[in-house]
């Protein structure tokens, strides 16, 4: 006897499943959920243009249901245009509703899943989904309500519903209380995701609490909004056959030759030539979709497959670009010097993808200490991935780059060692992931390829500051073997040989002008070094003009959070302080280093006086 | 004290360092930058001459001129080159260790020597080389020994005479030792030798412990003959130590072994015609009528013995491969017609990729402890040797 077929809901799939959508640990869970409805919000003020300013707290209220949990109290507030009543049981209980699904945009939410099941977990482990605070401009009052998942009917379902009176013209608050753990640091920990959250979105505003710390707050650094690109049409070539049929059906009454021009991009009068070439029924073009047969799809299909077609369009991709990658980095600690690329878009597989690159070393930040592995920060779709980096795309490229030709140690095929911060983010309308939590970026030859090039663009900047370091280095070096090791093997020299003082004195100035002159060449390649270094920096403010004003914001997020720990400074003094900052650069160590050829001349100029007095 | 010369050599120590000084102070104080030349010790500059029988040096010189970067390695040679004369000087004798806590005894009561310090032996052990070199000289003749010695030696007919610094004669009779080996120590060159009865053959054992097997089994008692451990890749001890026994017995001198590249390249190689690192020293540290008894690839298939398979994909085999196949395009040794066997044993290792122990010949009859040692008489006998 046949056993009875159920169906069962998405929902009731993904609540029994949510370990696949980053809740498979208490850990991941507080990040997932967080992760979540900071991705939400920030999807949605980009959507409407607004200026983010997001308020982060995460607290402990008590002990979890479960074993080794805490009861997590997790509090995201934004500005953004806040959502309708009838609009917020279905993002915050309803799995796959969803305005960006298949768009071909670089949103950082796609499918709908993460949010529900954020409410989801909320529902298994405290027995009551989020609490939502929403207004939009056309509200009076805030609508404040709990919403659950109706998990057999996949649908929102509103438990209480209120309406209060809420100071913004705007704007969502969700609070979800949930059984997890905290964890700050690390790979998944909370502080790296805001960290990396404010890498890659220099126009957001970040207040954050977590725990018993201080409030920390991020400025942002650049006023404008991304404008996220408009999606465009399918290429072809992107299509399976079943795909192809499926998006026939949109365009019925159309003719085909009509559907592939205004179904595709790519596609003109010239390329459906060539696809006649290459065997297209030329009768079927006029024929409508309607009277199109299966068998005759797979012909179209074919020809369509075997032309050669231009490369599907780079405008739906969006950057951050390398002045607002370099204002941000700086927002993260005091780097002593960084490097950033942003490639042009390229066609990876198919799909429009663009990658950029930060390496930074931090004075206080990243490994701590020289022979630890550098911290690798990866984004897809500006959201940072915290999990599985092994197999990921970002992970392999970065592991295959040579860098000890950029200055940096690293064992054969793993990530470079020092203490630095390599970010790298790809955007993509398409992100093709490894699984449905979206944390590892499908390791495809090209992408891998690509990642690699932008690696070795960055590596190669970051170069120049390390030669020059070294130059420095070395010319230090070689002056204080002059001083060291002269005088002793002229002393050996003198003893075996039994020679004089006259001879001695004459082959200690002897070894003096040798050295000196070794020391001179030293000091020439140093200049060189400088001066490309001194180029390089000149591109980049031709490009960006001067970072200034976002180490003003570093200063100010500086005070903000030492404010506790050191006596107030007046206004004026933090204002000098904060120009004599500008004026020495942001690097102490650069500032040491530059000493080092001035203290050499100094010597060389001492030394080489008498002689010249002579 | 007059130490017992390794080798007839017209060179005057400390006379060509002070010359070579000498040099040294009047470029600087003309300010031109000193140089020291060296003959450069590598494969590229190696040459095999057949008649010979060993790696002799080619043109090519190494030269360090003084400059920032080897002002350090210059000033620390003076320093260690002005020690070792006042050894020769003195008669005293000292091991590289020695010579690098003396060094650093010296530099902890000189302030002003501290920048020479040395982290650790290796440092100064390169600086000791270096001077070598460029005086052409060995290590021994500077007083400066490592602590090697001569392979454990058994004989019940070899009788030794050592004379010592004092010119007191030690006469060591081997057949009076039992079952401890006899085992010279620095400048086995400079022993005598004779022997109580007519010896027929020499056999160096790769394995030291292989060599005591045979030894405690009776094959000195039933054999005249000279039984020798190699200890591995040979020291220069074991190599002037067989060296002597070659030049002062003229008795066949068979080595026997594992079958594989290493040992073929790195041991028997060494014991036969030096190696391209000691390039100065080869004449005196190598034994050119050494012969290859085995084990042979014909041997294998003779006994069945167990091979072990040599994986290219794991990272040390496929290191020996590499360095098995360079040696038959660019070793003068295995290069020269005159060692065509040899190099055909390489090619077939390369074929084959396996690998025979020594020890496998143990596996033949394991409930006959003779079976290894009438093996290898078996196969001196019917000269199955290359």
């Amino acid at each position: 006897m046949a056993s009875k077929i159920k169906t069962s809901s998405t929902a009731e799939y993904f609540a029994k499943n949510l370990q696949q959508v980053g809740f498979s640990s208490p850990i991941k869970a507080v990040l997932t959920t967080l992760k979540e409805a900071v991705d939400n919000s920030l999807d949605a003020c980009e959507e409407h243009g607004i200026l983010p300013e997001i308020e982060v707290s995460i607290q402990k209220i008590g002990k979890g249901g479960s074993k080794s949990t805490d009861l997590i109290k997790v509090s995201i507030e934004d500005n953004g245009p806040g959502l309708e009543v009838d609009t917020l049981p279905k993002v915050f209980g309803e799995y796959l509703a969803s305005s960006k699904f298949g768009q071909g945009q670089c949103s950082r939410g796609q499918q709908g899943i993460g949010i529900s099941a954020a409410t989801t977990w909320a529902q298994l482990t405290n027995a009551s989904g989020v609490m939502v605070l929403s207004k939009t401009k056309n509200m009076r009052k805030a609508i404040k309500a709990v919403i659950d998942v109706d998990i057999k009917a996949n649908k929102g379902v509103y438990k209480k519903k209120d309406t209060v009176d809420w100071d913004k013209k705007h704007g969502l608050r969700a609070e979800f209380k949930i059984d997890g753990r905290v964890q700050l640091n690390g790979d998944g920990g909370l502080l790296t995701y805001l960290e990396g959250t404010t890498l890659v979105n220099p126009h957001l505003s970040l207040k954050y609490k977590l725990l018993d710390q201080d409030w920390v707050k991020i400025k942002r650094v650049t006023d404008d909004v991304p404008k996220i690109p408009k999606p465009t049409l399918p290429h072809p070539h992107t299509m399976k056959l079943g795909e192809f049929m499926t998006h026939s059906h949109l365009y019925g009454g159309m003719t085909l030759s009509k559907f592939l021009k205004n179904g595709f991009s790519r596609v003109t009068d010239s390329v459906i030539k060539d696809f006649v070439k290459h065997g297209l029924p030329k009768g079927m073009l006029s024929k409508t979709l309607k009277k199109t047969r299966e068998g005759d799809f797979k012909k179209i299909f074919q020809a369509i497959q075997d032309s050669e077609m231009a490369s599907p369009s780079t405008k739906s991709v969006l950057t951050i670009g390398e002045e607002s990658l370099s204002k941000s980095i700086l927002r993260l600690g005091e780097v002593d010097y960084f490097s950033v690329v942003t490639r042009r878009p390229k066609i990876c597989d198919f799909k429009p993808v663009v990658v950029e690159v930060a390496i930074a070393r931090f004075l206080n930040k990243g490994a701590k200490s020289e022979e630890q592995t550098v911290q690798l920060l990866r984004f897809a779709n500006r959201v940072p991935l915290q999990f599985d980096k092994a197999a990921c795309a970002i992970t392999q490229a970065v592991e295959t780059v040579k860098w000890r030709s950029y200055g940096l140690a690293q064992s054969r095929n793993s990530l470079p060692i020092g203490p630095y911060v390599i970010a790298v983010s790809m955007t993509s309308p398409f992100i093709k992931f490894k699984n449905a939590s979206k944390e590892t970026i499908d390791a495809n030859e090209e992408l891998v390829e690509e990642i690699r090039r932008a690696l070795m663009q960055a590596g190669q900047k970051l170069g120049r500051h390390l030669k020059r370091e070294h130059k420095a280095a070395d010319l230090e070096r070689k002056i204080a073997h002059i001083e060291k090791f002269g005088p002793i093997l002229v002393n050996g020299l003198v003893r075996i040989t039994g020679a004089n003082k006259a001879r001695k004195k004459r082959a200690e100035e002897g070894l003096r002008k040798i050295l000196g002159r070794d020391a001179k060449a030293a000091e020439d390649q140093l200049q060189l070094a400088e001066d490309r270094l001194a180029a390089q920096k000149a591109r980049q403010k031709e490009k960006f003009g001067d970072l200034r004003e976002s180490e003003e914001a570093i200063d100010e997020t500086k005070v903000l959070k030492t404010a506790k720990a050191t006596p107030k400074k007046t206004k004026a003094a933090k204002k000098k302080a904060s120009t004599k900052k500008q004026a020495t650069g942001n690097s102490k160590k650069a500032k040491k280093k530059s000493a080092v050829k001035k203290k050499v001349k100094k010597k060389l100029q001492k030394k080489a006086t008498p002689r010249n007095k002579k | 004290m007059a130490l017992m010369k390794i080798r007839d050599s017209k060179i005057n120590i400390p006379k060509e360092a002070k010359a070579l000084c000498e040099k040294m102070l009047a470029d600087l104080e003309k300010s031109k930058k000193p140089t020291l030349q060296a003959i450069k010790c590598s494969l590229d500059n190696s040459i095999y001459n057949p008649k010979k029988g060993y790696l002799t040096p080619g043109d090519k010189r190494v030269t360090t001129e003084l400059n920032v970067s080897s002002v350090l390695k210059l000033s620390r040679t003076i320093f260690m080159l002005e020690m070792l004369l006042n050894n020769i000087k003195t008669g005293a004798v000292n091991t590289k260790r020695e010579f690098y806590y003396m060094a650093k005894g010296l530099i902890k009561g000189g302030k002003e020597l501290k920048p020479l310090d040395f982290d650790d032996q290796p440092e100064s052990d390169a600086i000791i080389d270096f001077i070598c070199d460029f005086l052409q000289v060995y290590r021994e003749e500077m007083n400066c020994f490592a602590n090697d010695r001569g392979g454990q030696t058994y004989s019940k007919q070899l009788i030794v005479t050592e004379t010592m610094a004092d010119g007191e004669k030690a006469v060591i009779d081997l057949g009076s030792l039992g079952t401890s080996p006899f085992q010279p120590k620095n400048r086995p060159q400079s022993l005598k030798l004779k022997t109580s009865k007519k010896i027929d053959f020499c056999l160096v054992v790769e394995s030291e412990g292989t060599a005591n097997t045979l030894v405690a089994n009776g094959f000195t008692k039933r054999n005249k003959c000279i039984i020798m451990g190699a200890q591995g890749v040979p020291s220069n001890a074991v190599r002037g130590w067989c060296k002597t026994i070659q030049t002062q017995l003229d008795v066949p001198i068979y080595f026997f072994g594992d079958l594989d590249a290493y040992t073929m390249q790195n041991i028997y190689r060494t014991l036969k015609a030096g190696s391209a690192a000691s390039l100065i020293r080869n004449s005196d540290f190598s034994a050119p009528e050494v012969k290859f008894l085995g084990v042979l690839p014909e041997d294998v298939k003779k006994y069945d013995l167990h091979c072990y398979h040599v994986n290219e994909k794991n990272a040390s085999d496929a290191r020996t491969l590499k360095k098995a196949k360079d040696a038959l395009t660019n070793d003068p040794f295995f290069k020269d017609k005159k060692n065509k066997k040899l190099a055909d044993i390489l090619r077939w290792l390369l074929k084959n990729k396996i690998r025979c122990e020594q020890q496998s010949l143990f596996s033949v009859d394991p409930t006959d402890q003779l079976m290894t040692e009438k093996i290898i008489l078996e196969k001196i006998k019917n000269k199955k040797y290359v």
